[in-house]
């Protein structure tokens, strides 16, 4: 059994030993280069594009303009998860605009593009285009998005509104509320991140003049949605006739999975021009143009009895959704976020109001956690300031809130099921790693010595697996929820499988065929693993939502299935004996009670012979199978983190000094790859958490201060605290491996359990909330308020 | 990156030779200041003369009470030197701390000075101990050299070769680190020289490196952490960014002194 052994990642060779092989390494002859003229302004109108300068440069191919491209009757990008008004009016939908007629609406919109014989020429053709832009406000702070005197993005809608619902019950909440012992209110903002994957995006698109094929290397983590969204959305090219190809890709985290902006027109400028073009960003660029994420301003209230149970909870949250409406950008404070916001909780009452809206910003869209950090930020801060104020210790109020193991299936006040679990049986895993009672206990002698340390948690739920589509659907996606796999046996007997799913750091090629070996009776090294390329691979949903495993891994497992049942059709015609005489071990049929053997390599080999298959004409040659798999629901992983920090008061420096984890994803694999998504994870949670923030002036200039890696902080090792893990096993029911997602928690958990240690360190003095991140800034920012 | 033409001259008069001509020429010393700004198109020099091939612009060299540091040191040099290292220890962990080891093995003392960005480490040593930079026709003080964001006293084409650091009685230099560049939010450098003089230089808070004459004064009269318990610098020009408040700063500014005070005892 390879299932639950820690193997090392097979495909980490060649990437450690820098044979990895990425969009950008690869340049047909005779490529062109592209570079984008990009908006300087967040807000402004564009009163002329000249580009007869860029034109008569040396080397510029081309300039295209979004003249052009409505010229050539070309479609828009797309969104495939829109989220209607509670009452059922549909969202006020702008969506992105491959090219930006009329105005611009963010800093780095795409105005042209330049198309070049190298690189140089097309920056230089690039510069050389003269935009007359007129200034107009603009509006980047989320929190005055919807103000009557906010500047208006898109007129036609009157207002910045994308869409507005509410969850829950209003009125009975509100009672509740009025009557409750304690009420803890608190305005929770979750800031803006971005992704920064260490590999920026990169399109490479080839015409073939003589089949009329098109060939996209990109860097997706969703090549069929890629193809799609091209073909039918935006340039109405026949699907058969492009081929996406995602090669090796250096990390997604969501943002390599949406229809960007540049990939159009990278792929139409190649038809235009008959020969490869390539794009490659900058990391300046990425930071500009990649879709970003959070960006919550929310006012919120917990309601408790005496004993600190939760009675109640109520949010208000105003979603930035940023300039236009990217891919799934309104299903996640739509959908992802109301789902989750009472996390392991009994809380029995829920009223919850989420408008998003435009600003002159990068469009939001999903990234690690997508929805659920935000949530869990809410939810645990207040429990956690309601338990100081009541009194309570917060381990002790948390085994008071828990969801029992028993109460599982557990529906919330949303009306969302969560599969199965034992959230206080994972708590106590937690509290026992970590040794909280010690904890505190040092928390006391190091206050003595003037030390401030703080103890931090946080309990929550993930959300992964997506499936069904029927259920996508009925939330308002515009896009399925199964996954595809082929099995394809070859005549030696070694196998190939190919799945609709795309590993960008994730260890596909070491999980998947962890599960396809054990499926197979064969040894992994005989099995190879194929993604990333739609001229070879059925359609498939792509990696998103910590869906692979779950759906994908179950669609492998079942075409696997389906190969060895085939194969021992034909074993036991070839041996001349009942299916039910067969033993299947190793590799090798043998019929029950004889010594009598076949080798499964045998049996392949006749299956691609074909000579000796039943004369009746009752089995096909070949031995591969397909599988469309379809999941009958989402999983739902639970985990809980508890951080340690010491914060220095007089500079306000925090440091995480130790990190506990406690998750629930399910049947593990491989504990390797887990253990190696939680801490990943974990660094992105941590750095949202101390440092990561796109910042914009937040003035009428809306100009953006985080435009390189000088100014955005990511996380390095250094920051990193030591990590201890610990995991429980509930298998979840919806899927025939019982695995989950797992590799979320860390991004999902990290900001409230670093934020609740932070305001345990400082409640004597008197800090009852510190904004995100939880900088040196913020932090003595915070102590100055609370000072008086 | 616009083109440019590269040169690599072999001695100091040929390299002042190209900086003396037409276009836009700028000398190339490590590169860690220069190339980013070039490649992201912000600066288009016409012509980069690389100082790296020039003979004696590098080393550290020991006088009684002075300690020389050649323009063209790498950062990493100048953290390792044993000379430096017990003479003026607060300047070896200030080069330790630069940046990162890319960045430390690259840069030069020479480049950030005559870049003097205002978050950069080494003008507040320049300023606190009193150094003096040497050029190929003259010696500047360093209270006359750093004169606004990005500006110094140099002449278009005058390269700085030395920098004579005068060897202190005690020294400390504290740093806050921007998270991201790990350049400084504020950087304090408090230096007590041997003739008993204080000087504080504070780097990272505003538009240039500037010395804290009211921190000095007190730390004259009593060279302790608690003689600046009463002070405070304003807030008012002091720089406001996304990594801190310009109160934040003023406050930084008295907390990091009075550590780099106590670390001198
Ligand atoms: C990621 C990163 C982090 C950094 N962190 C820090 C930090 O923490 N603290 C800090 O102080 N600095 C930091 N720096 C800046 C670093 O120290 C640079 O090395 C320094 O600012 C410039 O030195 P250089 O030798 O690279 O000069 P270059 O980049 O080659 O040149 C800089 C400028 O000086 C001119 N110049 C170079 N040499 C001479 C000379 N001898 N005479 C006259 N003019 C000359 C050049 O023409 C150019 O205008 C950081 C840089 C980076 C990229």
């Amino acid at each position: 059994m390879y299932f639950g052994q820690r193997l090392t990642r097979r495909e980490d060779d060649k990437f450690l030993k820098g044979r990895g092989r990425f969009v950008d390494d690869i340049e047909p002859a005779g490529t062109a280069h592209i570079a984008f003229v990009r908006s300087p302004h967040a807000h402004a109108r564009i009163r002329g594009i000249d580009a007869a300068p860029a034109r008569a440069l040396p080397g510029v191919l081309r300039v295209l303009t979004a003249a052009d491209w409505q010229a050539a009757g070309l479609g828009a990008l797309t969104c495939v998860h829109p989220m209607p008004f509670s009452d059922g009016r549909p969202m006020n939908e702008e969506l992105r605009p491959a090219l930006a007629s009329g105005k611009v609406h963010h800093v780095g919109d795409v105005v042209a593009a330049v198309v070049a014989e190298d690189r140089y020429a097309a920056l230089d053709g690039a510069d050389a285009v003269a935009v007359d832009y007129e200034a107009l406000p603009a509006v980047t702070d989320i929190a005055r998005s919807l103000d009557e005197d906010a500047p208006v993005l898109h007129q036609r809608f009157g207002s910045n509104l994308v869409f507005e619902i509410e969850r829950g019950d209003r009125a009975a909440t509100a009672a509740v509320f009025d009557a409750a012992h304690h009420v803890v209110a608190l305005t929770l903002d979750t800031h803006r991140v971005a992704g920064c994957p260490l590999e920026p995006r990169a399109y490479l698109s080839r015409f073939d003049e003589a089949t009329e094929d098109i060939t996209l290397w990109a860097t997706s983590q969703t090549p069929h949605y890629l193809r799609r969204w091209l073909a039918k959305y935006a340039l109405g090219v026949p699907e058969h006739k492009l081929r996406v190809i995602s090669p090796d890709v250096g990390g997604g985290f969501g943002l390599k999975t949406h229809f960007a902006v540049e990939v159009s027109t990278v792929v139409w400028a190649s038809i235009l021009l008959g020969r490869p073009v390539k794009w490659t960003s900058t990391r300046a660029e990425a930071l500009m143009s990649d879709a970003q994420a959070r960006d919550h301003h929310t006012r919120a209230r917990m309601a408790f009895d005496r004993d600190g149970r939760i009675l109640a909870l109520e949010v208000d949250t105003i979603a930035a959704l940023g300039a236009y409406l990217s891919n799934f950008a309104p299903s996640i404070p739509g959908n992802s976020y109301p789902q989750t916001v009472t996390g392991l909780y009994t809380t029995p009452n829920l009223h919850l109001r989420v408008r998003g809206a435009y600003t002159n910003t990068v469009p939001i869209d999903a990234y690690r956690g997508s929805g659920r950090p935000e949530a869990t930020f809410v939810n645990e801060r207040l429990l956690e300031n309601g338990a100081r104020e009541l009194g309570i210790d917060v381990a002790e109020i948390r085994r008071r809130n828990l969801i029992p193991a028993e109460a599982f299936p557990y529906t919330t006040p949303v009306g969302r099921a969560y599969d199965c679990g034992d959230p206080p049986a994972l708590f106590d895993k937690l509290l026992e790693i970590a040794g909280y009672e010690g904890l505190r206990a040092e928390q006391r002698r190091l206050g003595d010595r003037g030390v401030r340390m703080g103890i931090g948690i946080a309990c929550f739920l993930d959300k992964s697996g997506t499936g069904s589509s029927r259920n996508l659907a009925s939330r308002g996606g515009l896009h399925g929820g199964y996954e595809s796999a082929i099995v394809r046996i070859h005549s030696d007997g070694r196998a190939t499988v190919f799945v609709g799913s795309h590993s960008h750091g994730q260890g596909h090629d070491t999980t998947f065929c962890q599960i396809a070996a054990d499926r197979l009776g064969l040894p992994i090294e005989d099995i190879a693993l194929v993604e990333g390329d739609t001229g070879s691979i059925p359609f498939g949903n792509g990696t998103w939502g910590s869906r692979s495993l779950s759906v994908g891994g179950v669609a492998i497992m079942q075409a696997a299935d389906r190969v060895i049942d085939k194969a021992r059709r034909l074993a036991a015609h070839m041996l001349e004996c009942a299916e039910e005489d067969l033993l299947y071990e190793n590799a090798v049929f043998s019929v029950r009670g004889t010594d009598r053997l076949l080798g499964f390599a045998d049996v392949a080999d006749a299956a691609y012979h074909g000579a000796v298959l039943p004369a009746d004409g009752s089995m096909e040659p070949g031995l591969e199978e397909t599988v469309f798999y379809e999941p009958p629901d989402t999983n739902d992983p639970q985990a809980m983190h508890l951080a340690v920090v010491l914060v220095e008061p007089r500079s306000g420096k925090v440091t995480v000094r130790d990190y506990f984890t406690a998750d629930d994803c399910g049947n593990i694999v491989n504990p390797l790859i887990v253990e190696g998504q939680v801490v990943g994870g974990l660094a992105q949670g941590l750095g949202q958490a101390l440092m990561e923030r796109v910042v914009y002036d937040g003035g009428a200039a809306g100009q953006l201060f985080s435009g390189t890696l000088m100014d955005y902080a990511l996380p390095r090792a250094s920051d990193m605290p030591g990590v201890r893990m610990t995991f429980q096993e509930t298998p979840a029911p919806s899927n025939p491996l019982g695995v989950k997602g797992g590799s979320e928690t860390g991004t999902i958990g990290a900001p409230a359990a670093i934020g609740n240690a932070v305001v345990d360190a400082l409640w004597d003095l008197g800090v009852r909330h510190v904004r995100q991140p939880f900088t040196p800034d913020a932090v003595w920012h915070s102590l100055e308020d609370a000072a008086g | 990156m616009h083109p440019y033409r590269y040169h690599r001259p072999g001695s100091l008069a040929e390299a002042e030779e190209v900086l003396a001509g037409d276009g836009d020429p700028r000398p190339l010393a490590g590169g860690m200041s220069l190339i980013p700004v070039m490649k992201h198109r912000l600066a288009a020099p016409s012509d980069l003369v690389d100082l790296a091939a020039i003979g004696g612009l590098t080393g550290i060299t020991v006088e009684p009470a002075t300690l020389g540091i050649r323009a063209m040191t790498r950062h990493a040099a100048v953290a390792a030197s044993p000379s430096v290292r017990e003479r003026i220890p607060a300047l070896a962990a200030l080069a330790g701390g630069i940046g990162d080891p890319l960045v430390r093995n690259r840069g030069t003392i020479g480049g950030s000075l005559a870049n003097n960005d205002p978050a950069a480490c080494y003008p507040s040593a320049v300023l606190a101990l009193d150094a003096e930079i040497v050029t190929a026709g003259r010696r500047i003080p360093a209270d006359n050299f750093f004169l606004g964001l990005f500006e110094t006293a140099l002449e278009p084409g005058e390269l700085i070769v030395e920098v004579r650091f005068p060897v202190p009685a005690a020294a400390s230099y504290r740093k806050f680190p921007n998270p991201a560049s790990r350049f400084s939010v504020v950087g304090v450098f408090v230096a007590r020289l041997a003739d008993g003089a204080v000087r504080v230089a504070v780097t990272g808070a505003g538009p240039c490196v500037f010395r804290v004459k009211a921190f000095e004064r007190a730390l004259a009269a009593s060279f302790a952490p608690g003689a600046l318990a009463d002070l405070s610098v304003a807030a008012d020009g002091l720089t406001s960014d996304i990594h801190g408040s310009a109160a934040y700063r003023a406050h930084l500014i008295g907390v990091l002194a009075e550590d780099a005070v106590a670390d001198c005892a």
